[in-house]
């Protein structure tokens, strides 16, 4: 035992050494992935931006230079494509995170029946994003949906029931409550475990200053959820910013970005505009990262 | 004085039904009009509690000569298997590293997550798809399976690294000073001791894997390869789609990941706020 011990102190430098290159062994597969899966594609994008893609692939493409982008800067859909886009995420984004932080007070004291409840806010969240979608779509048809028959013959909201899928404007309240419903789970979780581990005493103390429930949510809890928020926000708004997929399935009246880009891929087959459109993006959101996400997500 | 606190936690109570209704109607709706004849799924004003009932959409659903989808649940199923597999298998020698070995540039890939969550989704799709069909992968599960392990991969690692960090260093370094290679106590320490955290960690990737619509749609193309989740949006792509059907068919979808995830909630729910997950 003695001799092995001192074996191991002998060698301890080589022994280092064997561990540093396990370590890079370790995690070289997951390193070879993201580059091919990453890297390649974004450099392979960045070409494809500056080229006119050939429909046909055996013929060659064709160096256009900066075309592709002085034609999206051009074009009126892609202004007003960003401006739905920016308005979807900020609504979004702001909405399932104030929501989360409302559940996640409620849920924050004990009660009976907590852990089941808990389990079942969960379920928009876990649910497969196509079969909700399509109850949605159910729910909102203007002929026999229930939203409609609540809305118009109950509650009295409207005079007649709105074209939820093919109104311009009804379209996008609905894909925002949408993504609300769906994610806002994910705020509440990570929201009630900031909140769990705020320090019970700095709660008795500030109640025995006579602070009311208002202001110790103010001047205690807040500031505790502060970095947790932040994180939400800066990681909800880069995958809002990418939507595609339950939007495209609900409408063709929410022209976001993603959609923009999935159309002028696939069924305008302009890969190279395509491309220069998916380099916008990627900027755009790079510079929120830069100014914003960074300091909150390293928290 | 007790009054007050009585009238505070009834308050309480309709304030958490009320998030539980909102949460879950959508579900009982989906449920009920799986139920529902095809005449009351369309009445007005709506059955909300339903009259008719009936189990035929379940055996159309499940007719393959209608819907096939015991070959689409196979499909999402390999598909989501794969995925979770490899990125258990990679994901966790990462985690490892991270975890416990000293390397050069070691705080860089910790701190890189934020970097691939920027890649991800709609921004993969178009060079990604170029690339499969260049090498032969486009309309092949396989092209699913790698998109779908760039979105889980940090989510898995995180998760596994969290985990590992809490295994006491002292138990592997003396496990060592008896004689085991590092490799040795990776496979009778580590391994044992993690299958917990290995099961959620599996599941979690299972579950984003199965649940997505974006890559399938965009890679496959024949008939006999696709998931659940684009086999889903064609049955109501037909013209003679049938709400209790599609219902039917949501449900059906819906249910292997909600069972999962309850059998494993417990582990996963720190998993899920550890950030990871699309769309």
């Amino acid at each position: 035992m003695q001799n092995s011990v001192k074996k191991i102190k002998k060698s301890s430098g080589t022994m280092q050494k064997r561990e540093s290159r396990l370590g890079i062994l370790l995690i070289l597969p997951t390193v070879i992935l993201i580059g091919a899966v990453i890297i390649y594609p974004i450099i392979y994008n960045i070409i494809l931006s500056f080229q006119k893609v050939a429909l046909n692939p055996n013929r060659p493409s064709k160096f256009i230079g900066l075309e592709n982008y002085t034609k999206l800067f051009a074009d009126p859909t892609f202004y007003k494509s960003l401006g739905v886009t920016i308005a979807y995420v900020v609504v979004t984004v702001l909405g399932s995170t104030l929501v989360g932080l409302l559940v996640a007070l409620l849920m924050n004291r004990q009660f009976k029946g907590r852990r089941v409840a808990r389990s079942l806010m969960l379920m928009s969240y876990v649910a497969p994003m196509v079969a909700t979608v399509y109850v949605w779509k159910y729910m909102f048809n203007g002929l026999y949906g229930v939203m409609n028959y609540l809305t118009v013959d109950i509650l009295h909201i409207f005079e007649e029931a709105p074209m939820w899928m093919d109104h311009p404007v009804y379209s996008v309240l609905l894909v925002i409550l949408y993504d609300i419903w769906r994610v806002f789970p994910y705020a509440f979780l990570m929201i009630l475990a900031a909140l769990q581990s705020v320090d019970e005493s700095l709660y008795e103390a500030a109640q025995m200053d006579g602070a009311s429930a208002w202001h110790r949510f103010w001047a205690i809890t807040f500031p505790e959820l502060l970095p947790s928020i932040a994180a939400i926000i800066s990681l909800r708004t880069i995958w809002n910013f990418y939507k595609f997929d339950d939007i495209y399935l609900f409408t063709k009246q929410v022209p976001v970005l993603g959609v923009y880009l999935y159309q002028t891929a696939f069924a305008t087959h302009n890969n190279g505009g395509a491309a220069a459109i998916t380099i916008v993006l990627f900027v755009i959101v790079f510079a929120f990262v830069i100014l914003f996400g960074r300091k909150a997500v390293r928290k | 004085m007790k009054q007050k606190k009585k009238a505070m936690s009834v308050l309480h109570y309709v304030l958490v039904i009320l998030v539980l209704v909102v949460t879950l109607f959508p579900f009982y709706i989906m449920i009920t009009t799986a139920f529902k004849t095809s005449e009351a799924a369309v009445a007005f004003p709506p059955q909300i509690i339903p009259k008719d009932t009936t189990l035929q959409h379940f055996k159309d659903v499940l007719n393959p000569e209608i819907f096939p989808f015991g070959r689409y649940f196979l499909n999402s199923f390999k598909i989501a298997f794969t995925t979770a597999a490899i990125a258990i298998v990679i994901g966790g020698m990462a985690a490892y590293s991270l975890a416990r070995l000293v390397f050069p540039g070691r705080i860089v890939f910790k701190e890189s997550t934020l970097i691939v969550y920027m890649f991800s989704g709609i921004l993969l799709v178009v060079p990604l798809f170029k690339i499969m069909s260049s090498i032969g992968l486009n309309d092949s599960m396989w092209a699913v399976v790698i998109a779908n392990l760039v979105s889980t991969l940090p989510a898995a690692i995180y998760m596994l690294s969290g985990y590992f960090e809490t295994i006491p260093a002292s138990l592997e370094e003396a496990a060592m000073i008896d004689g085991l290679s590092r490799f040795q106590v990776i496979y009778k320490i580590i391994l044992p001791l993690s299958v917990p955290a290995i099961s959620s960690a599996f599941i979690y990737v299972f579950m984003i894997a199965w649940n997505d619509f974006l890559f399938s749609f965009t890679f496959l193309s024949s008939q006999s390869k696709l998931t659940l989740a684009v086999g889903l949006k064609q049955l109501f792509g037909s013209m003679d789609y049938v709400w209790g059907r599609m219902m039917a068919a949501a449900l059906l979808t819906a249910i292997p990941v909600i069972i999962t995830f309850s059998a494993v909630e417990k582990f996963i729910s720190g998993g899920l706020t550890a950030g990871g997950e699309k769309g």
